[in-house]
């Protein structure tokens, strides 16, 4: 439809099959076709082939797998063999993709001129530049290279440290923004094992998490929101129907906190005094266990201090929600588990503690034998880096990942350090903050182009294997390395036995054989690695026990908060700023405060109050936010506009980290605040003061009211009146009897539909970045959000409920909305051109070719489902490589909607007639489901009641609603009510 | 007076109309004047020796592409010294600037980007490919024998029964 990047270009660009040239379309698309010379058996031009490998974009170490087109991967979904991933992936997996084809990514290798800008030199003359400067500073002394960067897992960062030992030093720091630092410390104190364990929720019948955002950052989002999901759905538990009991301790409510029975809004800070306050309660019940081992009088003496009273006048949370959630954690017999995220050491230690005294150790919280080394490095030896670098003694500095210009606190002096360096190297994909510093800036491979592995715990090998060519002219960050090593280090760099990395890969990989026993030849056990995405076994659960001495450290209570106190947040999708150049991450609204493409500073009313600002938005229904204010920090004074929200703590400014990049591509430049600029070095808050400007900066948002206006739009009941079979109601006009003006249509063969579980959703919003990479929707920019022109098909809708209903049900209200594919669509006698036609499986097709773009459609749609192209979109090369051959890519003027992925559809209906037999139930898995880490959504037939889908409807009766039933639309998504507790009970 | 320039209007514009669509390049219409690089024979592999269509599009019945033959293919069976070696396969006929080994074929058949046409349900619903392509064994030089348009599919999906909704090719 539109010229460029259509589908016929991707192929073109595909048949050519020399993956690394990009040929410009000077000729009209696709008039040319170039087979192989020789073809790859295993490849079938048109059909995807599958590669395992592993996630890079956090620490969890998913395993997913790679969707590859004719040589180029336009698709990452979750790997099913890896326990971690489960077969699921986040949203910031899915944009990796992005990260990959990213139009901003270097090209090609440059030096900087004396004048600051950038010249392009060959890669001959990049190697010998790097390496010459290599071979002088090891000839110069020792400690003369030092390297800071990300980790890349095991084998590669051991050839981190061999290089710089090549070249006589040991500068090597593994930066990590978000460190495990706080965790591994308190495990150490309170254990003796400096380690991180791994927790099941799942087995669990209370949470309670100490600002630990595990469903959204913190550990492992994907495996813990699988497990949640699984904690959360409605169970016999102690002989009646039970959701489990979860509290959420922290100063904002994320979508972690938005599940809780209990959002215990705490200061910053003070989450390890609460901590203390519920282990005392604890302690003094009386609810240790019995065999744990435990010294009753020791414990009772550390927690002296911390006497539910007394903290609750230090910190303002009332006492009785301390023994409340106290009390759901002592008497839970079927396991208990307190996560800590909080910055705050004692906040880790008294939820270690907490898991210890009640015997959850070693079932909800298991510490593994043999666990793979850390892989960060600790803030003294960056730090020792960094020091020698202000001080003159390095000569040659590289930088490969974690962005250490953008994220180190200002404490570090980084950039400082950085230049006193003579030889500043740069390897990475698109140019950061760091790159800013370097003299030399070297193209590095996406992980998705390059070999490692990775140890996210003991058991887990994955590997990671690249899925496709590389797209630029870069090479492997330990490829350089390697060579430089045996190039400029003398005899002491031949020492690394290693032509490149992928020799490296592979030579630890037959070494792991022997060490886990594998049956098998080296060959067979290395191509099943390839096929599986590494080798996963069940790790033994180590013995461990508290040490004593634990119970004789003193903590000081935290100070009573006088001001106003800044705190950030990672956020959602940005992370630690590394999504900020990934369009979809930019453009997919914050789940709880959807905002996009922003950084803001979230206040309680009362707080917008003492500062002067009365704005009510929610009336407004056109942005988050408006008025700026002005904070003041050590690091100068920021401004931020205000997205006023009771879902903060008042006297907290809450800011998301992820913004304020001053290069890293056009979709990060230039928006927001970074937030690490000014913080302390390990803190993420800060007391700050702050006042009203007269400025104002929008702060945009796709949604509307943040209020459902007593509609049935997101259902919720209690599980005690699922128990009594009483369903809730909604103010929706009944029906009297369904009006019928046309005799039922008929659906001979399939009907698809959804079952979609509300009471699973926890808004991580995997779902609308899945939905985004497979259907090839555009991004369309802040502006046009705010012209209401956000294309995703699928989103999450959040309500606010009242204060009165928030009280009684849920907190927060969220829940993915998709086309519903209504039987009555209210879409299709409207328009003019068919083009909004019904098919015989029951979906609601939208005709691109057919559309002339009335949008009476849109209008006449109640779920606001559909989207309309008020331009051609835009994907920037390389962007454009990425697209779905097997979608078409919309132009202006047509609209367009959720399919159920009806190329997915076709395609397995295809397979299906080809070899002669129906399809199957679970063949079909469109890509929100596919994604989706608590499983939330099931796909399916609605004509067979053996579907997993029409069984989940029938083993949920009670729980069973549609969207706006009013309407009479007949929608084939049936969503399941939301469950809470009812409140007022212990 | 009003209705003679309303009629004038309208005859300019319905000219107008009928010569763009006269002149207007459609870029997925089959066309007739394409010439290969090479002087590849239909009629002879297809036709004289029979070699079925599938031994070279392999991946029709397979895959949404039928698939050029790789030029492996043909060396399999020009490859040996009696049939004269690799050469005057990929020898260039028209194209001086084609890289050795590599075939840059001109596509004679395209569809439009808003249709997804699939192959293999066709060959497995036994449809021959004659049926759209032409008498491809008696071409030297492939040209359309007919217009692959919306009107041509619909037929055929008519007379055989085979779905006719318009998601199934339009998505």
């Amino acid at each position: 439809m539109s010229d460029g990047l259509s589908r016929r270009s991707f192929l073109k660009l595909a048949a050519t099959a020399s993956a690394a040239a990009a040929i410009p379309g000077c000729e009209p698309a696709a008039r040319k076709l170039i087979p192989y010379v020789v073809p790859d058996e295993n490849i079938v031009p048109g059909e995807p082939t599958f590669f395992a490998t592993t996630c890079s974009e956090c620490s969890a170490g998913c395993g997913i797998v790679a969707r590859v087109m004719e040589g180029r991967v336009i698709k990452l979904e979750g790997n099913p063999a890896d326990p971690i991933s489960g077969g699921a992936i986040c949203a910031r997996g899915q944009a990796a993709l992005q990260g990959l084809y990213n139009p901003d990514r270097l090209a090609k290798p440059m030096r900087r001129k004396p004048d600051g800008s950038l010249a392009a030199i060959s890669w001959d003359e990049a190697n010998r530049e790097f390496n010459d400067k290599l071979a002088a500073a090891g000839k110069a002394g020792t400690g003369r290279v030092a390297f800071v960067g990300a980790s890349m897992g095991p084998t590669l960062d051991a050839i981190t440290l061999a290089w710089a030992k090549a070249f006589g030093s040991d500068r090597v720091g593994f930066w990590e923004a978000f460190s495990d630092e706080p965790a591994r410390k308190a495990a150490e104190a309170c254990f003796g094992k400096r380690d991180l364990p791994i927790y099941r929720l799942d087995q669990a019948e209370t949470i309670i998490s100490f600002d630990a955002d595990f469903l959204g950052t913190w550990n492992s989002p994907v495996e813990f929101g699988r497990q949640f999901a699984s904690f959360r759905a409605p169970k016999q538990r102690n002989g009646k129907l039970s959701i489990g009991n979860y509290a959420y301790v922290g100063p904002r409510m994320n979508t972690s906190a938005a599940k809780a029975d209990e959002w215990v809004a705490a200061n910053p800070g003070s989450e390890g005094a609460i901590a203390m306050a519920v282990l005392n309660v604890v302690v003094n019940q009386g609810w240790i266990a019995p065999n744990s081992g435990i010294d009753v009088s020791a414990v009772k003496a550390f927690v002296a201090d911390y006497d539910p009273e007394k903290i609750s006048a230090q910190t303002g949370v009332p006492a009785q929600t301390i023994q409340r959630i106290a009390a759901w954690f002592g008497q839970a017999t079927e396991g208990a588990v307190a996560l800590a995220g909080a910055d705050d050491p004692l906040a880790h230690s008294a939820a270690y503690l907490l898991n210890a005294v009640t015997g959850n150790l070693g079932k909800t919280m298991v510490f593994l034998a043999e666990t793979p080394p850390e892989a960060n490095s600790r803030p003294e030896q960056i730090k020792a880096v960094i020091d020698a670098m202000r001080d003159g003694q390095v000569d040659v500095l590289v930088i490969a990942g974690g962005n250490p210009a953008y994220s180190m606190p200002p404490t570090y002096a980084f950039r400082d350090a950085v230049k006193r360096v003579g030889m500043v190297v740069w390897m990475g994909d698109a140019p950061d903050e760091s790159a800013e510093l370097a003299n030399l800036l070297l193209p590095a491979h996406h992980p998705l182009e390059s070999w490692r592995d990775t140890a996210p715990r003991a058991g887990i090998y994955g590997l990671g294997q690249p899925v496709m060519q590389p797209v630029f002219a870069s090479r492997a960050v330990h490829d350089m390395l390697i060579e430089s090593a045996h190039l400029a280090a003398g005899s002491a760099g031949q020492a690394i036995p290693f032509e490149n990395a992928a020799d490296a890969i592979s030579a630890s990989w037959s070494q792991l054989q022997g060490k886990i026993g594998a049956s098998g030849t080296p060959k067979e056990f290395w191509d099943n690695a390839r096929r599986t995405g590494g080798v996963f076994t069940e790790a033994k659960p180590a013995a461990v026990n508290v040490v004593s001495t634990v119970w004789k450290q003193k903590s000081q209570l935290p100070p009573v908060p006088a001001g106003l106190m800044l705190w950030a947040f990672p956020h959602a999708f940005l992370y630690d700023g590394r999504g900020a150049n990934k369009s979809w991450l930019q453009e997919t609204p914050e789940p709880v405060s959807q905002i996009v493409w922003d950084s803001w500073a979230e206040i309680h009313p009362d707080t917008a109050s003492q500062l002067g600002i009365e704005a009510n938005y929610e009336q407004t229904r056109l942005f988050a936010g408006l008025h700026v204010i002005e904070i003041s920090t050590p690091n100068g004074p920021v401004e931020l506009s205000v997205n006023i929200s009771r879902l903060v703590r008042p006297g907290v400014i809450a800011v998301p980290f992820g913004q304020g990049h001053t290069a890293y591509g056009r979709y990060a430049k230039g928006i927001g605040v970074n937030p690490f600029a000014f913080l302390p070095e390990g803190l993420r808050s800060i007391a700050v003061s702050a006042k009203k400007t007269d400025k104002t900066h929008k702060l945009v948002t796709p949604l509307g009211k943040s209020d459902m206006m007593g509609r049935a739009i997101i259902e919720s009941m209690s599980v005690e009146d699922l128990a009594r079979g009483i369903e809730p109601q909604y103010g929706e006009e009944p029906i009297d009897q369904p009006y019928e003006m046309y005799p039922p249509i008929a659906y001979p063969g399939h009907k698809w539909g959804m079952t979609v579980d509300v009471n699973s959703c926890n808004g991580c919003s995997a779902c609308v970045v899945a939905c985004y990479a497979e259907n090839n929707i555009q991004v369309v920019g802040k502006d046009n959000v705010n012209l209401g022109r956000i294309m995703s098909w699928i989103r999450v809708e959040r309500y606010i409920p009242s204060l009165e209903e928030a009280g009684r049900g849920p907190l927060l209200q969220i829940a993915p909305v998709m086309c519903q594919q209504c039987d009555h669509a209210p879409c299709e006698p409207v328009c003019p051109v068919f083009a909004s036609s019904h098919t015989r499986e029951g979906l609601n097709a939208q005709i691109y070719n057919r559309c002339i773009g009335t949008r009476f459609c849109e209008n006449n749609c109640p779920y606001k489902v559909r989207r309309f192209n008020w331009y051609d979109p835009e994907f920037p090369e390389p962007l454009n490589l990425q697209l779905n051959p097997d979608v078409t890519v919309r132009g202006a003027g047509v609209m367009e909607k959720c399919t159920f992925c009806i190329q997915r559809i076709t395609s397995a209906e295809i397979n299906a007639r080809t070899e002669n037999r129906a399809v199957m139930d679970g063949e079909i898995v469109p890509a929100c489901a596919q994604a989706c880490p608590a499983r939330a959504i099931t796909f399916g037939d609605i004509n067979d009641p053996k579907s997993a889908m029409m069984k989940r409807r029938d083993d949920n009766k009670g729980r069973t609603y549609t969207m706006l039933p009013g309407y009479n639309a007949l929608p084939a998504v049936t969503y399941l009510r939301d469950l809470y507790q009812e409140k007022g009970k212990a | 007076m009003v209705n003679r320039t309303l009629i004038t209007l309208a005859v300019l514009l319905f000219v107008i109309g009928v010569y763009t669509v006269a002149v207007s390049e459609r870029p997925w219409a089959p066309r007739s004047d394409v010439e290969q690089p090479i002087p590849f024979s239909h009629r002879i592999h297809a036709g004289v020796n029979k070699i079925p269509c599938q031994y070279c599009h392999e991946y029709a019945r397979r895959s949404a592409n039928a698939g050029v033959p790789p030029v492996e293919r043909c060396v399999g069976c020009h490859g040996s010294g009696l049939l004269g070696g690799i050469k005057p396969v990929t020898q260039p006929w028209t194209d001086d600037k084609q890289p050795p080994f590599e075939i840059r074929w001109n596509r004679v058949y395209t569809l439009p980007d808003f249709v997804r046409f699939v192959h293999k349900p066709h060959i497995w619903a036994g449809v021959q490919c004659q049926e759209c392509h032409g008498p491809v064994e008696t071409m030297d030089r492939i040209v359309p024998v007919k217009e692959i348009n919306m009107g041509f599919c619909v037929n055929c999906h008519e007379q055989r029964g085979a779905t006719q909704e318009c998601f199934v090719c339009h998505h």
